[in-house]
């Protein structure tokens, strides 16, 4: 499949009183057209960073250091020193936040703020046709235009968030960058939002999708390939079901058995939790950041880091898979 | 249409409260207007102890105030029903309506500019101050904050010393040139607006400062909000951003204008004073120094009800202006 988007060796750090934490460190990942990759680990982790410097959010006290962005043929440095250009957003890349009624201004109706984002791009639109855009969208995706009239506080939760989606959708960003959209919904809403993303990939509204979440089994649902962080660091990378039945490195294998899933063979076993706390990332420790909580971890992984052992498509990065993987 | 009417209600008992508090109040003040009067009178012609007695007399029983003080309630009440504000005391026989028409027009037309003026500068400035940040919201924040906690009066008195007394470019008291009455001409429109400058001035700055102080707190709230990520990451400009939040921020700002432009009929009282400007101010200041109870009650009664109808009015549309409030007074999800 071809590459829509790549970033290469981001760097992203919090600076502030003289302090640098850099909370992504050497990212390196590849989306590809039509495809949704799922990101997860545990909170404090840079997931969240990632999502902003990749939506072209950053800004301070959030510095990119370095890294590469290739977005559909066009190469963009991320580093802060080159300004980019406001019209990227939401036109090339948008966000799809977590908590939909904040992210909607409380005192607007809806389609008072579809307005405002597609004037935003195309100053010119009156309101009657970006009203008109917006409701053949709505149906196409079918859900209700009376959604339009209304103001946030007026629509349930799940409806929310897909009017956020749609909203953020609106002017066919190549790449939608979701960042923990379903975490506060209820099964059925969270069912419903993952229903909309799938429909706006097969429409070809959007492209492609990075799916950030905590949730392992969600994302297994969702995700066609899932990424797995660690401490500003990805640690392992796969096919989504591989990753979870057949997780390499011992972190997705704790997340992995973390998770409650109330079905026979797991209900008959103990819940394993990953004993500790991430890192403190303004000091990390030297070698394998997962090694202090590492069950597994002798001298050498206290020492040096790991490099990925595997493929671009499949790779883990822990000492115990040196030699294993040919 | 339930919620108005039991609002309404609420504010006619509140009302009534007032009308009982307006009656009694003044006539705590020690001291007997007759007294006032009549001391008054017999400096001017020297009137013996005698015809003294009787003039006090006279005047007790001209103004009712020989008779039981729940009688005169009663007549007070009676009176108020038909519209009726009284006599003044002071001014006998002026009545008090005539009084206070006079003054009203000067007091209006000193502080309706003066506060929205103030209004919009501060708000505008409050966000301004707050969008930018960093050094210049700092040094904006520190003379906002000065000039909101100067007490109003004496940054009149200021302005009335530097600018009346040290450097003479603005008269010192009045509404007008004295010895000229008013009338409609160039000349005296601008004797007027040269009077009018220094008064303005003093109540606009303090105005503006506290306007500016409360926007920006507010504006640097909203400023956090995850809508306002939101629209960021979509790509909309700050200047769009920045009016979004600038309509929200102003909904708590809107009571503080109805309720400035409710309270502006009591006059800024020291303003008036200390410019001896002819407005509402100066009557009342005037009216209790020499006792004048019916002259006390008519201006407390309309800044009651002055205070009272702005409040009502805010009640009633602040829903029109807040869809989240709306939606809670009629109870839709």
């Amino acid at each position: 499949m071809e590459t829509l988007l790549s970033v290469k060796n981001l760097c992203a750090a919090y600076v502030q009183g003289g302090q640098r934490v850099r909370v992504v460190d050497g990212v390196s990942l590849e989306l590809r057209r039509g495809e949704v990759l799922g990101i997860a680990g545990e909170s404090g982790c840079g997931k969240s960073t990632l999502a902003q410097v990749l939506a072209l959010l950053a800004r301070p006290p959030l510095w990119v250091e370095q890294g590469e962005f290739w977005l559909d043929g066009t190469i963009y440095h991320l580093a802060q020193e080159h300004r980019l250009s406001r019209e990227l957003r939401g036109c090339k890349v948008a966000m799809l936040p977590q908590g939909a009624l904040n992210a909607l201004n409380p005192t607007a109706r809806i389609r008072e703020i579809a307005l405002e984002v597609i004037r935003a791009h195309q100053p010119k639109t009156t309101p009657q046709e970006a009203y008109a855009r917006t409701q053949e969208r709505l149906e196409r995706l079918g859900l209700p235009v009376r959604v339009l009239e209304a103001y946030p506080h007026q629509l349930s939760g799940g409806m929310r968030q897909r009017v956020v989606t749609v909203i953020s959708t609106l002017l066919n960003p190549k790449v939608l960058i979701a960042d923990e959209p379903t975490s506060a919904l209820d099964v059925s809403s969270q069912k419903a939002v993952v229903k909309l993303l799938r429909e706006l990939l097969e429409q070809r509204v959007i492209e492609g999708v990075i799916f950030i979440a905590h949730d392992l089994p969600l994302l297994r649902n969702v995700a066609d390939r899932i990424a797995i962080m660690y401490a500003g660091k990805v640690v392992e990378l796969g096919p989504s079901r591989e990753m979870v039945e057949a997780s390499r490195h011992p972190y997705t294998k704790a997340l992995v058995e973390a998770v409650l899933v109330p079905e026979p063979y797991i209900r008959q076993r103990r819940v394993e939790g990953i004993e500790g706390t991430p890192p403190d990332l303004r000091a990390p420790p030297p070698g394998c950041r997962f090694a202090p909580r590492c069950r597994y971890a002798w001298a050498r992984c206290r020492e040096l880091e790991p490099p990925p052992f595997g493929d671009k498509e499949r790779f883990a990065a822990c000492w115990l898979l040196e030699g294993m993987s040919a | 249409m339930r919620y108005a009417l039991s609002k309404a209600a609420w504010y006619f008992m509140a009302f009534l409260a007032a009308v009982v508090l307006n009656y009694f109040l003044p006539r705590l003040i020690p001291g007997n207007p007759v007294d006032t009067i009549v001391a008054r009178m017999a400096q001017g012609g020297g009137s013996e102890g005698e015809a003294r007695q009787q003039m006090y007399q006279t005047f007790l029983r001209e103004f009712g105030l020989d008779r039981p003080p729940l009688e005169q309630f009663l007549n007070y009440l009676g009176n108020l029903l038909q519209g009726d504000l009284g006599t003044s005391f002071g001014n006998y026989p002026a009545k008090v309506a005539d009084l206070i028409a006079a003054s009203l027009p000067w007091t209006v037309a000193l502080q309706l500019p003066a506060i929205l003026l103030g209004w919009i500068l501060g708000n505008w400035l409050g966000v301004l101050a707050a969008y930018r940040g960093g050094w210049v919201d700092r040094w904006a924040f520190l003379g906002f904050l000065t000039l909101s906690n100067i007490p109003y009066y004496c940054l009149a008195i200021l302005l009335l010393y530097a600018f009346s007394v040290a450097l003479p470019l603005f008269p010192s008291f009045g509404g007008y040139a004295p010895g000229t009455t008013p009338h409609l001409s160039l000349d005296f429109i601008l004797n007027v607006l040269h009077h009018y400058t220094l008064p303005f001035l003093s109540l606009v700055l303090v105005l503006i400062g506290g306007q500016a102080v409360g926007m920006r707190s507010m504006a640097i709230y909203e400023l956090s909000a995850d809508y306002v990520h939101y629209l960021r990451s979509l790509g909309v400009s700050d200047r769009r951003i920045v009016w979004s939040i600038f309509r929200n921020a102003m909904l708590p700002q809107v009571t503080g204008l109805a309720l400035a432009i409710g309270s502006l009929v009591g006059g800024a009282l020291l303003t008036e004073v200390v410019f001896s400007y002819p407005g509402i101010g100066s009557l009342l200041f005037t009216a209790i120094r020499q006792n004048d109870y019916p002259l006390i009650q008519g201006i407390t009664l309309l800044v009651t009800v002055a205070v009272l109808a702005a409040n009502f009015i805010i009640d009633l549309t602040y829903g029109l202006i807040d869809p989240r409030i709306r939606s809670a007074q009629v109870g839709e999800r």
